[in-house]
């Protein structure tokens, strides 16, 4: 690469002292060193030797070399001169680098040039690399890796090398893109001590690193144990079994493990001690988990002795401890409906479902048992959570077990005193207060044993009824804080209607219910309306608001409520729309149809009562058509109109040489006109010449404005005068300006359909006397623009008009092409040289016009001079044509 | 008082001395020298680890020569392959011989069986075959190596290959296709042998070393005078 720079330098240097001294093929001289690649910091020293030939060639010597870095003079007081033939340059402390260098000789006082050239590179020799380290990935080949040390600057050489005592084995090159590691090309050989070092190298050194000696196996990393899988144990609903496959590699090495388990819900791992899992096996029970609990469990092994690099985690796997009986009674309470019936009463019994920490599998029923004093029992089964029951005025006692499959709870306990019944020692000092986001009541104990507490609450609102809820509290506390749900459900529409909207929100996740959802609360209200409250079952997730008003803001929140209470999820709005879907389309449609049907009604009407209606708005004009006095001509009043635009147009718009062709033709229709108006013509021919001189905005600019006014004001009166006009100037221009034709995009169509025509036409066009060559254009005139069929020269306008909107780029290259095509007709080689003087000019956008116009006003004097009234066109040819100016 | 804490103060810094100076006792450097026991281990290791390569090998091996020598019973009479070396020997005999005895004739038959197995190298067909083999004959290499080490550390020289005996793998023209495969099954069928008999050798090595450390120091230092 170095080389090949140095190379191109090189050769461009001799190409250049070729190119200046002309035909000198070696160098005139040569650096030394010629590609030094120099560490940062040190002195550097390149020596120019001229060669004697060059020297008396030139008549210089070694005094005249200078040198420059990347185009820049060095200073000479960095130049020595060692002899006749020889001068060098030192640089001190060589900054970082990559620079060109080149020494040059003046010559003759005064020419610089370059003899030869080299390219500096600088860089840094490569540090010792470091902390050289090696991974087996079992299975795979070994990989090492080290630090590199400083940045050198320069392309370096990583090798990594390893042997055995007995053995060399191949090097290993560390690819240009991680020089920090090198994945050798063997498999490892465990058991068998191997000595590894990386060597570093670039053009400035070679360093080697620390030989490191040791056994593959002990820097091995092995696979991951995989298919674990995890049971339960009916027995014992506190342990998982794990069970695992090792990789191949236990079969000559011991293996330890960790383990590593938490539940599902949880975000942290638990690790089983690993002096547990300290040699080779494939199964492991751990203990001491919770029933009815899914944990998640991974696992990874190493090499027993330490040494070497833990596995991958396996891939996790979960598994459900077993069943267990409900650790805990669940909370207990009764309700006391009013009784009916005299001695009665109705009992409600409610409880409250465990918790799964508690419960230790699926509750499958409740057995409730209901003992009136010294009676008989009674035994309920339930699936719920409450119970009614008859009860007389007597004192009860009440029991509660839950159920699930591998056993029951311990019983909950209740008395429901008898009716009579008086509390002797009530709770004092109830208070309430927030604290922490959570509502907190505290108590002071009575006096005496209490066996537990009941707190009954209800929300207080305006809107809401007062539905109490309950929590049990130990007999020992005496504060305690209401237990609701610590977050709301995040209530979203799915579908808004006009008058009603779905809602759905999520379950919400178990982390915040702090206990079960019993129901949902769905509060909506518009901006200033009044709150309404739904209460939806907990089992649901969507609700359809009904009965709203449209075009609405609706605000709507929810709250989730357990038995402890509730809390409110964020407010969501939405707003109804105006209309239901499709119903602007029914209101339209309709409406439309019946408009559609009016207004046809509207005209059927007038259209039968036209007559009546005529003679009620309009007044009674006599038809002039039917006067018999005067007799109108209808031709002459339009064609009035459109010579005056065409004054208009000529004055105002440029664009229209187009028109001065048309016109030509037309003249040479009428040629009886152009000749009773010989005069006027050649009048026109400079007037008109100047005024459509194309750039020539103006016609007044002319030479002569009276003449071509006069003129004009003569062309508005008849229409032999507009064809003079274009007369003069299409014949100034014919021969000698081909170009002029080019100015109408239809012109230059115009041949075509002549030839498809009259093929003999266009030969005559092309050839020369404008006479013949019109005929057929006037045809065409007439077949295709001809609604004024009658009047040329209105259908010169025509084309004038379309003319008009022709942009100058089409413009030019119109002209070039006809320029062209007249080329190959011209006889003079004047004439030629003055075509491809226009063409050269048009190409030159702007300035074409200002040629152009100078040049047609010389051809149109020149015919003036000439005074050849019929036949403007060979004139210029006989004169020797025009010359460029 | 002063007096005192001088003299204990003295002892104390005689004490570090000792101390330090401890571990460059050449009797209790243990650390620096660790002996041929942790050498034997690896053998050992190293020819488990060679069993069970070469289980999976032969298994691929045998499948490339094809039936009978993949079938799990095939078990021919010991017919040709006379050069190969025997693994097989009366238990009373392998009792009796001696470390130096044992480590030499382990050093030969390896020497022999590894030239072989590069005869087997390059005839095996397919490349991945060819790369089993190859890895299994450094491999085996190592073992070689390994057991020079300590045939080295013991003391012991190594064996000298007697000229001419030079074992090399030169296919008889004569021999049948079958012949030529019956070969190569004895060979790996020799070297498993081998195989677990150098691992009962070096198993009986390392116990024989293992329980006086500083006896095999003493030894060893022995030998060096």
């Amino acid at each position: 690469m170095l080389t090949l720079q140095t190379w191109i330098v090189q050769a461009l240097l001799v190409f250049l002292t070729t190119d200046s001294i002309g035909g000198l093929l070696d160098p005139c001289g040569y650096i030394n060193p010629e590609s030094p690649v120099v560490q940062l910091g040190s002195n550097f020293t390149a020596v120019c030797v001229l060669k004697e030939k060059c020297m008396d060639y030139f008549h210089v010597n070694a005094n005249y070399i200078f040198w420059k870095t990347n185009h820049v003079t060095v200073p000479k007081e960095q130049y020595t001169v060692i002899n006749r033939t020889a001068s060098s340059v030192t640089f001190t402390n060589i900054p970082l680098l990559n620079s060109q260098l080149t020494c040059n000789i003046r010559t003759f006082g005064q020419i610089d040039q370059n003899v030869y050239g080299i390219r500096i590179i600088s860089g840094l020799p490569p540090e010792k690399p470091k902390n050289l380290n090696c991974i087996v990935n079992e299975g795979k080949k070994m990989m090492c890796q080290w630090a590199p040390g400083r940045e050198t600057y320069l392309e370096t050489n990583f090798t990594l090398k390893s042997e055995w005592a007995t053995e060399k084995f191949d090097d290993c090159e560390a690819k240009r893109d991680t020089p920090t590691s090198c994945t050798v090309d063997y498999s490892p050989v465990y058991f068998v001590n191997i000595e590894v070092w990386v060597e570093a190298e670039n053009a400035l050194g070679k360093v080697t690193s620390d030989h490191i000696n040791f056994d593959p196996i002990d820097k091995v990393k092995p696979n991951a144990p995989h298919n674990l899988s995890v049971n339960n144990s009916e027995e014992l609903s506190s342990i998982l079994k794990l069970t695992w496959i090792n990789s191949n590699i236990k079969n000559f090495i011991t293996l330890k493990y960790n383990i590593q388990y938490r539940t599902k819900d949880a975000s942290t791992w638990s690790q089983i001690p690993p002096e547990d899992t300290a040699s080779t096996r494939s199964s492991f029970t751990v203990q001491d988990l919770k029933p009815f609990t899914e944990y998640v469990f991974r696992i990874r092994c190493m090499k027993a002795d330490g040494k070497g690099f833990w596995s991958d985690w396996s891939e996790e796997a979960s598994g459900i401890t077993y069943e267990d009986r409900p650790s805990k009674a669940p909370s207990f309470w009764y309700k006391i409906e009013p009784s009916r019936t005299h001695g009665h009463r109705s009992v409600q019994l409610i409880w409250k479902t465990l918790p799964p920490f508690e419960a230790n599998g699926k509750i499958l029923d409740y057995e409730v048992t209901v003992t009136r004093w010294k009676s008989r029992l009674q035994n309920y089964t339930v699936n719920g959570t409450e119970l009614t029951v008859n009860l007389t005025n007597d004192r009860y006692i009440a029991t509660l077990t839950a159920r699930n499959l591998v056993g029951k709870s311990d019983a909950s306990v209740l008395t429901i005193p008898a009716c009579d019944f008086q509390a002797t020692h009530p709770v004092m000092d109830l208070k309430a207060f927030p604290k922490d986001n959570v509502l907190w009541v505290e108590w002071t104990a009575t006096n005496g044993s209490v066996n537990k507490y009941i707190l009954e609450w209800c929300v207080l609102s305006d809107t809401l009824p007062c539905i109490p809820d309950w929590q049990q509290e130990d007999g020992t506390v005496h504060r305690t804080y209401l237990r609701a749900p610590s977050k709301g459900p995040t209530v979203r529409t799915k579908k808004v209607g006009k008058n009603e909207a779905v809602l759905e929100w999520d379950q919400l996740p178990v982390d915040v219910q702090n206990g079960f959802i019993r129901n949902y609360t769905i509060f909506y209200r518009t901006i200033i309306g009044n709150e309404t409250a739904v209460n939806v079952d907990s089992s649901h997730t969507e609700y359809t608001l009904s009965s709203l008003t449209s075009d609405t803001l609706y605000m709507v929140r929810m709250a989730a409520y357990t038995d402890e209470g509730g809390k409110d999820g964020p407010e969501f709005t939405f707003t109804t729309p105006k209309f239901a879907q499709g119903e602007i389309e029914a209101i339209v449609v309709p409406v439309c149809l019946a408009f559609l049907l009016t207004t046809l009604l509207g005209v059927l009407f007038c259209f039968n009562k036209r007559d009546l209606i005529k003679k009620h708005i309009w007044p009674n004009v006599p038809d002039p058509s039917k006067s018999h006095i005067a007799q109108w001509s209808p031709h002459t009043p339009p064609r009035h109109n459109f010579n005056s635009k065409d004054q208009m147009y000529s004055d105002g718009n440029f664009t229209d040489v187009s028109v001065v062709e048309i016109e030509a033709n037309d003249k040479k229709t009428f040629p009886e006109d152009m000749k009773s108006l010989d005069l006027f013509k050649r009048e026109k021919i400079s007037t008109e010449g100047h005024s459509s001189g194309i750039g020539g905005s103006s016609c007044m600019s002319s030479s002569r404005p009276s003449i071509s006014s006069s003129d004009e004001n003569e062309s508005a009166q008849n229409t032999s005068s507009t064809v003079q006009y274009s007369t003069v100037v299409h014949s100034g221009y014919r021969h000698q300006v081909p170009s002029v034709q080019v100015f109408s995009r239809s012109e230059s169509t115009q041949p075509l359909l002549d030839s498809e025509e009259r093929p003999e036409d266009l030969q005559l066009v092309d050839n020369v006397e404008g006479s013949d060559g019109v005929l057929p254009r006037q045809q065409y005139f007439k077949q295709n623009c001809g609604q004024r069929e009658t009047s040329p020269v209105i259908s010169h306008f025509e084309r004038s008009k379309q003319g008009s909107s022709i942009n100058q780029e089409d413009f030019v290259r119109l002209k070039q092409q006809q320029i062209s095509d007249h080329i190959s007709q011209s006889s003079g080689s004047g004439q030629m040289k003055m075509f491809q003087e226009v063409s050269t000019a048009a190409s030159f956008g702007p300035g074409t016009e200002e040629q152009v116009e100078r040049f047609e006003t010389v051809g149109m004097e020149a015919a003036i001079d000439e005074g050849m009234p019929k036949s403007y066109l060979p004139q210029t040819v006989r004169q020797g044509g025009y010359m460029p100016q | 008082m002063d007096l005192r804490a001088g003299d204990s103060w003295g002892m104390l810094a005689c004490l570090c001395t000792v101390l330090w100076h401890l571990p460059a006792v050449p009797a209790l450097n243990r650390t620096g020298d660790p002996g041929p026991g942790p050498s034997i281990q690896k053998t050992y290791d190293l020819t488990r680890y060679l069993e069970h390569q070469l289980r999976s090998l032969a298994g691929t091996y045998l499948n490339y020569l094809g039936p009978p020598f993949n079938e799990p019973d095939f078990n021919p009479p010991r017919l040709g392959a006379e050069t190969l070396p025997r693994a097989t020997v009366n238990l009373e005999v392998w009792r009796s011989l001696n470390d130096k005895l044992r480590l030499t004739q382990n050093y030969e038959a390896y020497s022999h069986l590894l030239c072989y197995l590069r005869g087997l190298n390059r005839q095996a067909a397919t490349a991945e075959l060819r790369r089993s083999l190859a890895h299994f004959c450094t491999s085996l290499q190592g073992l070689l190596g390994s057991i020079a080490g300590v045939m080295a550390a013991l003391g012991y020289p190594l064996p000298q290959p007697l000229p001419g005996t030079e074992p090399t793998w030169s296919p008889d023209p004569a021999h049948s296709d079958f012949l030529q495969k019956m070969d190569d099954f004895w060979l790996l069928k020799e070297l498993q042998t081998w195989l677990w008999r150098s691992a009962k050798d070096f198993n009986r090595l390392k116990k024989k070393m293992q329980p006086p450390a500083a006896a095999v120091t003493l030894h060893l230092e022995a030998h060096g005078f």
